[in-house]
């Protein structure tokens, strides 16, 4: 599933990244690599961006780009 | 005595720059990379016979050629070869932050890790072994507390060690796995018997392949090596054929993956504890309904201590100057018999001019302060978090709301404002649409036409003008996105770092380093301005105002503005002079309507002058605070009662729909000058300036032609 679909709180691990260049490698140097457990904690009041944690540090993106990322949910 | 080049990078928010004032304090320069706005500090110190030469880099997440940062950060580290590079990570943070860790080492210069906040890692019960973690990387480890200056002489001692044998500190090798090193090694060994091996000189030889494995396409294009074809195809196809990525992304992951199992080594966390302060803190500030009520409550303070607080101040340094100042250089003109245009000039012209950029210092040295404070805190990127949707919407990133926001009170802060934009494109299209935000000193200019014209519906007629302000700023930043500033809007990947609290040391440091440049370098612009308008409006000796060149420029090109219905001189000098500062609009009208200006020769003497000033400085200090504590409202831009005797002069000139279209035509038409030199400042070049003057002169051209020309059809405005 997209990230972008995911609820705040459940967690689940990143699958694939379908976004190139810079934009990616900017996602990658800032931790959102494959295989990296992620958590959705807060979508702002105005309904975008979202708040996500991982490696435990806290990152906002927007969801045009939590769209392109995969995502299953941990169980 | 010995000199080296130290070079300090490190990841945002990990306490870098209160770092390097812990150790460099008042030695601290502050400039601009060269050509760009990204701020340099640099530092000399002495200890124990070794010069350092510190070179601050801005903070990275990583060392790609993305963003202008990184570029920055890499050309030093690879053009100017420091010495020793010292690497600032926020040790709660110890994965995330070594991954550019890892990078630098690729450079082959020795490396001083800094684990900073070396305090939160033991509240937090966290346990690094640094032992463990020198010798994996094979470089010393320094754990520090930077806001208590705790480590820093420990650091200080590294340096020195490292001095006294660099090449003995040159790191290890840390392994990216077989099929990487294999395809390194190659790559380099055929370089060394290409054409290109003068390359190995300047550039670390693995750093250079692993580039050319990531195909770094800034470095190609640098280096010419777009046309190499490097010996490790096969290899290269063979990790591609395992993975569903490339390869740049696959490097990536190699190095979050070594990121990651080092971290496992030398860390111990204590099973999950609960939710920390940051999270308790963030439930509140970005809940989905109390979020933006603290927000637009937080705005307004910062709003309200900007203009309350600093206003006492700056009127306080505006009489300081008209008064004692002035009468003080009449006087000892007086003395050595210097002619009236001399006198004139010094008054007028030199110390107005000065007296200019001097009462606008208290106002930016707040905003400095209290942007500062609020980027120290990680309270910004939670507004930029909150805002992003509506500024998206415009082109622009979440963090542009603060300084749009300011530009009510004064256009000049909000200049300064957008360095918390972290793209140039970003900053400068903020600051070229920040003029239209309508400013304090345009208020009087409306305050006397409504009371000419619209006495009966004042409210209505100035909400009007501010939400015609706020649409044409959205207007024009859509225009220049599409346009001249066209790309596609900022991402929006951003950290959201713990709430801290910045020390107040470094707060002040920061404030000061930035007000000195404002004040040296605008100081110089605004003085020059100031003589020149002061020569216009004087010469030809004697004249009157219609005669001066001035007025001899106004009616040359008062007939630009007759299609928008106010085609006289008059208004035209008047906009002239609001050029220089927007409340002038008014003054420049009175002077020209109020035909015996009262000369007013109060013969104060010059020690009861100052003494006077002395006192109501104390009365500034105290306004200050009352100003802030005890008014809700922002009492300092509260409109004041217009003089009768404008009025008077504006209904001969005007009617109501010229004065409509006038005073839109004001709200748009032009940056003042402080503000242009405020973006020339920031941003190294009077393009941006040029940009705002000549899109916001058409765009108010164009509005007032349409309310003019669309009223008279309606038949309004007889």
């Amino acid at each position: 599933m997209k990230l972008s679909d995911l609820k705040p709180g459940t967690q689940a691990v990143i699958k694939k990244i379908n976004l190139s260049g810079s934009l990616k490698r900017r996602l990658m140097d800032m931790g959102v690599v494959p295989n990296e457990i992620i958590v959705v904690e807060k979508i702002a009041p105005l309904g975008d961006p979202i708040e996500i944690n991982i490696k435990n540090y806290k990152l906002s993106i927007r969801k045009s780009e939590a769209e392109k990322i995969e995502v299953e949910v941990k169980s | 005595m010995k000199e080296i080049k130290v070079g300090v990078a490190g990841n945002p928010n990990s306490g870098k720059s209160t770092l390097i004032n812990a150790i460099a304090g008042t030695h601290l320069r502050v400039g601009n990379w060269p050509g760009v706005t990204v701020e340099k500090k640099t530092a000399t110190l002495e200890y124990k016979g070794l010069i350092i030469n510190l070179v601050d880099l801005p903070g990275t997440y990583s060392l790609s050629p993305y963003s202008l940062e990184e570029k920055i950060a890499r050309d030093f580290l690879i053009k100017e070869k420091p010495d020793i590079v010292i690497d600032i990570i926020d040790s709660t943070n110890l994965e995330r932050n070594l991954y550019l860790t890892l990078q630098l080492l690729e450079l082959e210069i020795p490396v001083i890790l800094v684990l900073n906040m070396w305090d939160e890692v033991e509240k937090k019960g966290y346990k690094i072994h640094t032992d463990l973690l020198e010798s994996i990387l094979g470089i010393k480890v320094v754990p520090t507390v930077a806001t208590k200056k705790k480590g820093i002489d420990k650091l200080l001692e590294v340096i020195k060690e490292y001095s006294e044998n660099l090449e003995a500190w040159k790191p290890k090798r840390i392994s990216y796995g077989s099929e990487i090193e294999e395809a390194i090694y190659k790559i380099i060994e055929n370089l060394k018997n290409s054409s290109y091996k003068s390359l190995l000189k300047i550039y670390p030889a693995r750093w250079l392949a692993l580039k050319l494995l990531e195909k770094d396409s800034l470095l190609l294009e640098e280096t010419g090596l777009k046309d190499y074809e490097d010996p490790a195809q096969e290899i290269r196809k063979n990790i591609l054929k395992d993975i569903s990525e490339d390869l740049e992304s696959h490097l990536a992951d190699i190095r979050y993956g070594i990121a990651h199992g080092i971290t496992k080594q030398v860390l111990e966390r204590p099973s999950k504890a609960g939710a920390d302060l940051t999270e308790k803190i963030d439930k509140i500030l970005l809940n989905r309904f109390f979020g933006l009520i603290v927000f637009v409550i937080m705005m307004w303070f910062v709003f309200k201590i900007t203009f309350d607080f600093s206003t006492p101040y700056c009127d306080w340094l505006d009489e300081f100057f008209s008064g004692p100042v002035t009468q003080l250089a009449i006087a000892g003109l007086k003395e050595i018999n210097a002619p009236q245009w001399i006198i004139s000039l010094v008054t007028d012209g030199i110390i107005g001019g000065v007296g200019a950029v001097l009462t606008f210092t208290p106002l930016i040295a707040v905003i400095l302060f209290l942007l500062t404070f609020l980027e120290g805190t990680g309270y910004m990127a939670r507004a930029a978090f909150l805002m992003d949707r509506i500024m998206h919407a415009l082109g622009l990133h979440g963090k542009s709301f603060i300084p749009l926001i300011l530009g009510f009170g004064c256009n000049v802060p909000c200049i300064y404002a957008t360095r918390i934009l972290e793209n140039e494109t970003d900053r400068q299209l903020t600051a070229i649409i920040a003029p239209l935000i309508t400013c304090g000193a345009r208020l009087p200019v409306y305050v006397a036409f409504i009371g000419a014209f619209f006495a009966l519906h004042s409210a209505v007629t100035l909400l009007s003008i501010y939400l015609l302000s706020i649409i044409m700023t959205c207007i024009l930043g859509i225009i220049l996105r599409k346009t001249i500033y066209k790309g596609e809007t900022p991402v929006f990947i951003m950290e959201l770092p713990p709430y801290r609290i910045p020390t107040f040391r470094d707060l002040m440091i920061h404030t000061w380093l930035k007000l000195k440049h404002f004040l040296i370098k605008a100081g110089t612009f605004i003085l020059a301005m100031s003589v020149i308008i002061w020569f216009l409006l004087n010469f030809p000796q004697g004249s009157t105002p219609e005669n001066s060149y001035m007025g001899k420029i106004s009616n040359a090109i008062s007939p630009i503005f007759k299609p928008l219905g106010f085609g006289n001189w008059e208004s035209a000098s008047a906009l002239i002079t609001g050029i220089i500062a927007k409340e002038l609009v008014i003054d420049t009208m009175a002077q020209i309507y109020i035909s015996e200006a009262e000369e007013s020769e109060e013969k104060i003497q010059l020690a009861e002058s100052f003494k006077n000033s002395l006192l109501s400085l104390f009365s500034a200090v105290k306004d200050s605070v009352v100003n802030v504590i005890t008014h809700p409202e922002i009492t300092s831009v509260t409109p004041e009662e217009a003089e009768k005797s404008i009025i008077a002069g504006l209904r001969k000139t005007f009617n109501p729909l010229t004065a409509y279209a006038f005073m839109v035509f004001v709200l748009i038409y032009f940056p003042c000058i402080v503000t242009g030199i405020a973006m020339k400042l920031e941003f190294g070049s009077w393009k941006p300036f040029i940009i705002a003057a000549l899109s916001e002169f058409t765009l108010a051209w164009i509005t007032a032609f349409i309310i003019y020309q669309g009223g008279k059809l309606l038949g309004l405005g007889a």
